[in-house]
C-alpha cells in the first residue's frame, strides 16, 4: 500500500514538472503574440480570442474534470498570459520612452 | 479590489469590465461560477473611484480591499507612534491627560486652572484663545493675548500647551507659542489648512468631524501626514445621532477599530463628547478602560461663571478624583497614567 502511494506521487510530482515545461512554453508564445500585437498596434486584451481558447481546450477535454473547472482553470492561465504581456509591454515603452 | 459580476451577466458585458479594468492598469483573475463571475483586480497605481467601475453594465457591486489612506495606515506602519514632546510621550504605555479650560479668560483663571490640573496628574495644558462658538454674538476669545497667558501658565506648571488653529492665517502665531496644534471636529475637512499643517514641525492633534466616517477621518490625517508632518494624534470627540439627551455620543468603538487600522495614537474628549459635567468622568473612564492613549478634558476653576462650555467644564475637585479612579483602571489593561501624582509628592502646591 505504501509502495503504491510513494509511486502515485513519483507520477504527480513527473506530471507537474511536464506541466510546468509546457506552461512556460505555452507563456513564451504568449509573449511572441504579444511582441506581434505590439507592432500591429493591437491591444492585449482580445476578449473573442480569449473566449476561442476556452471553447478549444473544453472541446478536446474528456474529463475527469468537467468543463466548468477546465474553464475555470484555464482563466487563470490566461489572467497570467495576459500579466505577463503587461509587463512586457511596460518594459518595452520604457525603453523606447 | 474585488468586481463581483449580477447572475448571468452575459460574456460582453464580462468582457467590457474586464477591458475597463486592464485599461486602468489592474492585472485581473477571472473566476467563473456556476451562477456569477467575479473579477479580482490586483495591482494598479492609479488612484481611481470605484463608482466608475459600479455604473458599468452587469456589475453587482464592488468592493475594495485596500485602505484608501496609505501612511496612516497600519499596513504602512506595523507600530504605534509615539510622539513625544519634551518629557511627554504621547501613544507609549502611558495614559497622557490634557486638561485646563475651554478658553483663556483672565490671568488669574488661566494659573488657578493650571495648576489645579498639574496638581491632579495632567502633563499638557489645554485652552483656547480664538473659539470658533456656534453663535458669532458668544465670546470669541482672549487671541494672541490669551495664548500669552497659556504660555507662561504652562511653562510656569511644566505642562506643555495644546490649542486650536482654526484658519491658516492664524498658523504662524499659534506655532510660536503651542506644543500640539489642535484641528476641531468642524475643520476636520478643511483641506487647504490640513495641508499647511503637514508642512508643520508642531505635532497636530485631529479631531473627528460631527459625521465623519472613521475611514473620512483617517483620510484626513494622511492629508497631514503626506505633507511630511507624522506627528499626528487622533481625538475622538462624539459624532451626531439620533440622540439628543447628550449634546454627542462619544464612539467609545471608534479606540479599537482606529487601533487596528492605524498607527497613529487616539485620544478621546469626554467634555464634547457628552457636553454634560456629570457625564465626563464615566466616558472618561470608559475611554482609558478601551485603550485610549489620553485624554483631553475641560477643567475650569470656577465652571458656573466661565465664558464658553461651562456647563461640560469639570470642577477642579471632580477632576482630581477622576484622576485617582483612572489611575486604578490603567494598569488592568497594563496602561500607567501619571504615577506619582505631583500633590502626593509635595510639588506646585
Amino acid at each position: 500500500m505504501k509502495a503504491d502511494l510513494e509511486d502515485l506521487r513519483n507520477r504527480i510530482d513527473l506530471l507537474d514538472e511536464s506541466l510546468v515545461r509546457l506552461l512556460n512554453a505555452r507563456a513564451a508564445c504568449a509573449l511572441e503574440i504579444g511582441r506581434v500585437k505590439r507592432d500591429m498596434g493591437v491591444p492585449i486584451y482580445q476578449p473573442e480570442r480569449e473566449a476561442e481558447v476556452l471553447k478549444n481546450v473544453q472541446a478536446v477535454n474528456n474529463g475527469p474534470l468537467d468543463q466548468a473547472a477546465i474553464k475555470r482553470l484555464f482563466e487563470r492561465i490566461i489572467d497570467e498570459a495576459r500579466h505577463l504581456e503587461r509587463i512586457a509591454d511596460e518594459v518595452q515603452s520604457k525603453e523606447k520612452g | 479590489m474585488v468586481v463581483v459580476m449580477r447572475e448571468r451577466a452575459s460574456d460582453e458585458q464580462v468582457q467590457g469590465v474586464i477591458a475597463k479594468l486592464i485599461e486602468m492598469g489592474f492585472d485581473v483573475h477571472r473566476s467563473t461560477g456556476a451562477l456569477r463571475t467575479v473579477l479580482g483586480a490586483v495591482g494598479g497605481t492609479r488612484q481611481f473611484d470605484t463608482a466608475l467601475l459600479e455604473v458599468l453594465d452587469g456589475v453587482q457591486e464592488v468592493h475594495r480591499i485596500t485602505e484608501p489612506y496609505k501612511l496612516a495606515s497600519r499596513t504602512f506602519k506595523a507600530d504605534n507612534t509615539v510622539i513625544t514632546i519634551g518629557d511627554v510621550r504621547i501613544g507609549g504605555d502611558e495614559v497622557i491627560v490634557m486638561a485646563g479650560p475651554c478658553s483663556a479668560e483672565s490671568e488669574e483663571q488661566v494659573e488657578a486652572s493650571a495648576a489645579a490640573v498639574k496638581r491632579a496628574g495632567a502633563k499638557v495644558l489645554r485652552g483656547g484663545a480664538f473659539k470658533p462658538r456656534s453663535s458669532p454674538y458668544s465670546f470669541q476669545g482672549l487671541g494672541e493675548d490669551g495664548l500669552r497667558l497659556l504660555k507662561s501658565a504652562a511653562d510656569r506648571h511644566n505642562l506643555k500647551l495644546i490649542t486650536e488653529v482654526m484658519d491658516i492665517n492664524q498658523l504662524e502665531l499659534i506655532e510660536r507659542y503651542a506644543d500640539i496644534l489642535q484641528v476641531g471636529a468642524r475643520n476636520m475637512q478643511n483641506f487647504t489648512l490640513l495641508r499647511e499643517l503637514g508642512h508643520s514641525k508642531v505635532p497636530v492633534m485631529l479631531k473627528r468631524g460631527l459625521s465623519a466616517t472613521i475611514e473620512e477621518w483617517l483620510m484626513s490625517a494622511e492629508y497631514i501626514l503626506s505633507g511630511g508632518n507624522m506627528n499626528v494624534m487622533l481625538c475622538e470627540r462624539g459624532i451626531r445621532t439620533f440622540e439628543s439627551y447628550t449634546r454627542n455620543t462619544l464612539d467609545i468603538s471608534a479606540i479599537p477599530v482606529v487601533q487596528k487600522l492605524s498607527h497613529l495614537p487616539i485620544m478621546v474628549d469626554p467634555s464634547h463628547g457628552t457636553g454634560k459635567r456629570d457625564k465626563v468622568a464615566p466616558m472618561a473612564r470608559a475611554a482609558v478602560a478601551a485603550g485610549a492613549d489620553g485624554l483631553i478634558i475641560e477643567v475650569h476653576c470656577d465652571p458656573d461663571h466661565a465664558l464658553s462650555d461651562g456647563a461640560q467644564s469639570m470642577f477642579p475637585s471632580q477632576f482630581d478624583r477622576l484622576m485617582a479612579e483612572l489611575r486604578i483602571i490603567a494598569p488592568a489593561i497594563g496602561r500607567s497614567i501619571c504615577l506619582e501624582p505631583v500633590a502626593r509628592r509635595g510639588w506646585g502646591v
